[in-house]
């Protein structure tokens, strides 16, 4: 508890540091004749500051405290069932029904805490469950720490002794997918068909096999074959119900996609899941083209939007009156 | 109410001669300096002509000054809100080098160094700015004198609302006619430059109204250039900051007219102190073009009246500048004989600096082929000067005739007057009738002749007290300043700093 308390000490105050930096006067600009003027105005200035930092800051630190207690199961729901559940059979990671009698406590925080460090240590058993995960490695949990770590394991472990987890599993819809749906999980892909709840529409990170020339947003991976990867239906909706990387996490968080939207999304990445991911060299190739085409215009247009922008006043008066003597 | 004082200024242009001295008293003083070398902060310009830099009237081409639309509050017609971003790299709407003139000098050391040739060495010219060789095209008054000249004078902006036959007339031969404007800051009650300054680096100073650029916090936006109508805001290409006239301030905190009063030959310079109401500022502003010249009269109090010394008095005016603001020359010209006007009020930044309106000679007669000046009595009727009315009301007059008229009835009426006078060749009557059609009693006329023709140094220089050990007092404290003055503790202004 202290230790989250003074972290977040810390991260209050940083902001407020530079106006208490400023109000203190310094010296080697002061001028002559200000200096008590502005010392005891800066004094002042110095002491509100600090006042004022000082309230701010001391009712969150209660406030965090409390609200500490509370948020491991929220933290549990926006981190990691997109991949895993408590005794509702594995999605991308393993069931975590019991998982605190398949492996002690010490590693189970060591590898909640840096799960890829751990992989790549050689360790026989996370070895084993990244294999099964399908190659796919475990991201760092957000903002995890060991107070959080030891209260997410807790939490597995009441959880584990219920009948039924609140974590069991998200309840997926079974429908068979129509052409309906996969038009509209298209549309929603490529953006025509907005999300409920406002997200940004896939294209602006991810690629597709099929798209123009420009392609598709190259900060996330392609998702042709994502349902092939994420091996099925079951995992991918519950990857699209909180989805969980660092990127994404923050424009989900809230704004979750509907049950709908995942529907019709699943629906399309399984229809597109046969084709061959988009040669993203192409679309490099194509962006940068059109991105000197769009200048070159770009440079044009101003000229011409901007021609009489600088004209000499002088200089106009003289010639209209030489040309004016000519003809 | 909310009175404030204001140094202010009337130029008598019946008087001024146009011998530019008191352009080059300012240039010795204040802007013979790298950067500043084409300024003129004072600069006299011939009218007709397009003035210095060229054709700065025309708000079509540089936007200065408030502008007004409809019923809607006037707003700085350069810039604003929304058009900062998209000039943020460069303000359009500038005059270019050009416009006002590249400053040049000439290689003298030619005429004593030159290799032996056939012909005589001269000196060419270099430019200032450059160090190269120079065609001189234009200078800070090229139409000097020219009044004919087709580029300058044919375009002046004030020719506009003028018959074709009176723009010929104008120019053409046996009628030809200039004047000159002489023209510094007009320290505006309303100022434009200090209202586009996006660093609040131009002040209107509090105890006398004389407009002043912080030479510390200019940031090169050059916004005052392109908001000055006047274009009496200049930017320094050297250190990076703008400088304006500052009405010598030095000088007036001295008890010492400034440079170019000072030196003034035609003694045509006044100035003194007037006492105004800040508070009806907007209000007067927002009026319509036609109300303007009287508004801005209606905004100048009579320091006489015991009232107005009382809040004077309550608002912190020392009673020595309430005394100079009773002896003010240009309280007289500008509010009891209503002869001086405001240049181009139209702009709405209320200029401190009144113009008296020259009387210009007669037009001539073409009488079997030949010249004559022959007419009606012995000075010609007002609407028969070469310059004609609508001339003057575009220059002075917000574009309407009415005040312009006054102010030259008054003046003609001050020459009846005199010569009946002094001469005796006209009788009283006619005199007489002239001063009552101009609105002028015998007293007024004599008052307005001495001032004119017989006015000494102390008739034409009221200035007021400046009372510094007190003005600074608002800014810093005196007492911690004793015994530390010394030299180096101010920088020079430089680029970044």
């Amino acid at each position: 508890m202290l230790f989250t308390s003074n972290t977040l000490e810390n991260q209050l105050l940083l902001p407020s540091t530079p106006p208490c930096i400023l109000a203190r006067p310094r010296p080697f600009e002061m001028e002559v004749g200000d200096g008590i003027l502005a010392g005891t105005a800066g004094g002042c200035f110095l002491r509100r500051a600090l006042f004022a930092v000082f309230c701010l800051c001391v009712p969150p630190l209660f406030l965090s405290t409390l609200a500490h207690a509370q948020d491991t199961p929220d933290y549990f729901r926006q981190n990691c069932v997109n991949c895993h559940t408590i005794g509702g059979g594995r999605l991308t990671g393993p069931d975590l029904k019991d998982v605190s009698k398949r492996q002690d406590r010490e590693w189970l925080i060591k590898f909640l805490l840096d799960p890829r460090a751990v992989i790549e240590s050689g360790d026989a058993y996370a070895k084993k469950i990244f294999e099964e995960s399908r190659n796919i490695p475990m991201p760092t949990p957000p903002g995890i720490n060991l107070e959080r770590a030891e209260n997410l394991l807790d939490l597995i472990e009441a959880e584990s002794q219920l009948e039924e987890s609140q974590f069991k599993g998200l309840k997926i819809s079974t429908a068979p997918f129509t052409d309906a749906d996969r038009t509209r999980g298209r549309d929603i892909f490529l953006g025509p068909q907005r999300l409920e709840a406002g997200g940004t529409a896939c294209v602006s990170c991810h690629a597709m096999h099929d798209l123009s020339a420009l392609g598709g947003g190259q900060l996330g991976p392609d998702l042709t074959n994502v349902y092939e990867r994420l091996k099925g239906r079951a995992a991918l909706s519950a990857w699209l119900v909180a989805p969980g990387t660092e990127t994404m996490q923050p424009i989900f968080k809230n704004r979750p996609l509907s049950t709908d939207e995942i529907h019709a999304l699943v629906a399309y990445f399984e229809s597109t899941t046969a084709e061959q991911p988009a040669d993203s060299s192409t679309g490099r190739v194509a962006f940068l083209l059109s991105g000197l085409a769009g200048a070159v215009i770009g440079v044009f247009f101003l000229d011409a939007l901007w021609k009489r922008r600088f004209h000499g006043v002088r200089r106009s008066l003289v010639e209209a009156n030489s040309s004016r003597g000519k003809s | 109410m909310n009175i404030r004082s204001q140094v202010s200024m009337v130029f008598h242009l019946d008087k001024c001669i146009g011998c530019h001295t008191c352009s080059v008293a300012c240039k010795n003083v204040w802007t013979d300096r790298k950067g500043a070398d084409y300024m003129w902060w004072n600069n006299v310009e011939t009218k007709p002509g397009t003035g210095y830099p060229t054709q700065w009237e025309d708000q079509e081409q540089y936007h200065g000054g408030w502008e007004k639309d409809g019923d809607q509050p006037i707003h700085i017609k350069s810039t604003g809100k929304a058009r900062v971003i998209p000039n943020i790299f460069h303000n359009p709407h500038m005059p270019s080098m050009d416009d006002y003139y590249e400053p040049w000098t000439y290689d003298y050391q030619n005429l004593f160094n030159a290799e032996e040739g056939s012909d005589q060495p001269i000196a060419k010219p270099i430019s200032m700015i450059t160090g190269k060789d120079i065609k001189v095209e234009a200078g800070p008054n090229w139409d000097d004198d020219l009044g004919g000249s087709q580029i300058y004078a044919a375009n002046d902006p004030n020719l506009a609302g003028l018959s074709e036959q009176q723009r010929l007339q104008l120019s053409s031969v046996e009628r030809l006619v200039l004047f000159y404007l002489p023209r510094i800051c007009n320290h505006c009650l309303n100022p434009c430059c200090v209202a586009s300054c996006p660093s609040g680096a131009l002040y209107k100073r509090g105890e006398d109204g004389i407009v002043l650029i912080d030479q510390k916090k200019c940031r090169a936006w050059r916004s005052c250039v392109s908001a000055c109508p006047y274009k009496k805001t200049y930017f320094n290409w050297f250190t990076g900051k703008s400088e304006k006239c500052i009405l010598c301030f030095p000088r007036l905190e001295t008890g010492q007219a400034p440079a170019c009063f000072h030196s003034c030959v035609g003694r045509i310079r006044y100035l003194g102190v007037l006492l105004y109401d800040a508070d009806r500022l907007e209000e007067v502003a927002n009026l319509p073009d036609e109300e303007l010249v009287n508004g801005h009269r209606s905004l100048i109090l009579d320091p006489h009246d015991p009232e107005v010394i009382r809040k004077a008095q309550s608002a912190g005016i020392p009673d020595g500048v309430i005394e100079s603001a009773q002896q003010s020359p240009v309280y007289k010209f500008v509010m009891d004989w209503k002869i001086a006007l405001p240049p181009h009020i139209e702009y709405r930044t209320l200029p401190m600096l009144f113009y008296v309106p020259p009387m210009s000679p007669v037009i001539a007669n073409f009488e079997d082929g030949l010249a004559t000046h022959k007419m009606q009595g012995l000075f010609h009727g007002i609407d028969e000067s070469r310059i004609p009315m609508q001339y003057f009301a575009n220059l002075f007059g917000g574009g309407h005739e009415g005040v312009v008229r006054y102010a030259m009835g008054k003046q003609l009426a001050v020459r009846w007057h005199r010569r009946a006078e002094t001469v005796g060749d006209v009788d009283r009557a006619t005199a007489d009738r002239f001063l009552r059609e101009a609105n002028c009693t015998v007293e007024e006329a004599e008052a307005i002749y001495k001032l004119t023709s017989l006015c000494t140094f102390e008739d034409r220089f009221v200035i007021p007290p400046m009372y510094r050990e007190q003005a600074i007092e608002m800014v810093k404290e005196p007492h911690e300043q004793r015994a530390e003055a010394g030299f180096g503790f101010v920088g020079g202004p430089q680029r970044g700093g």
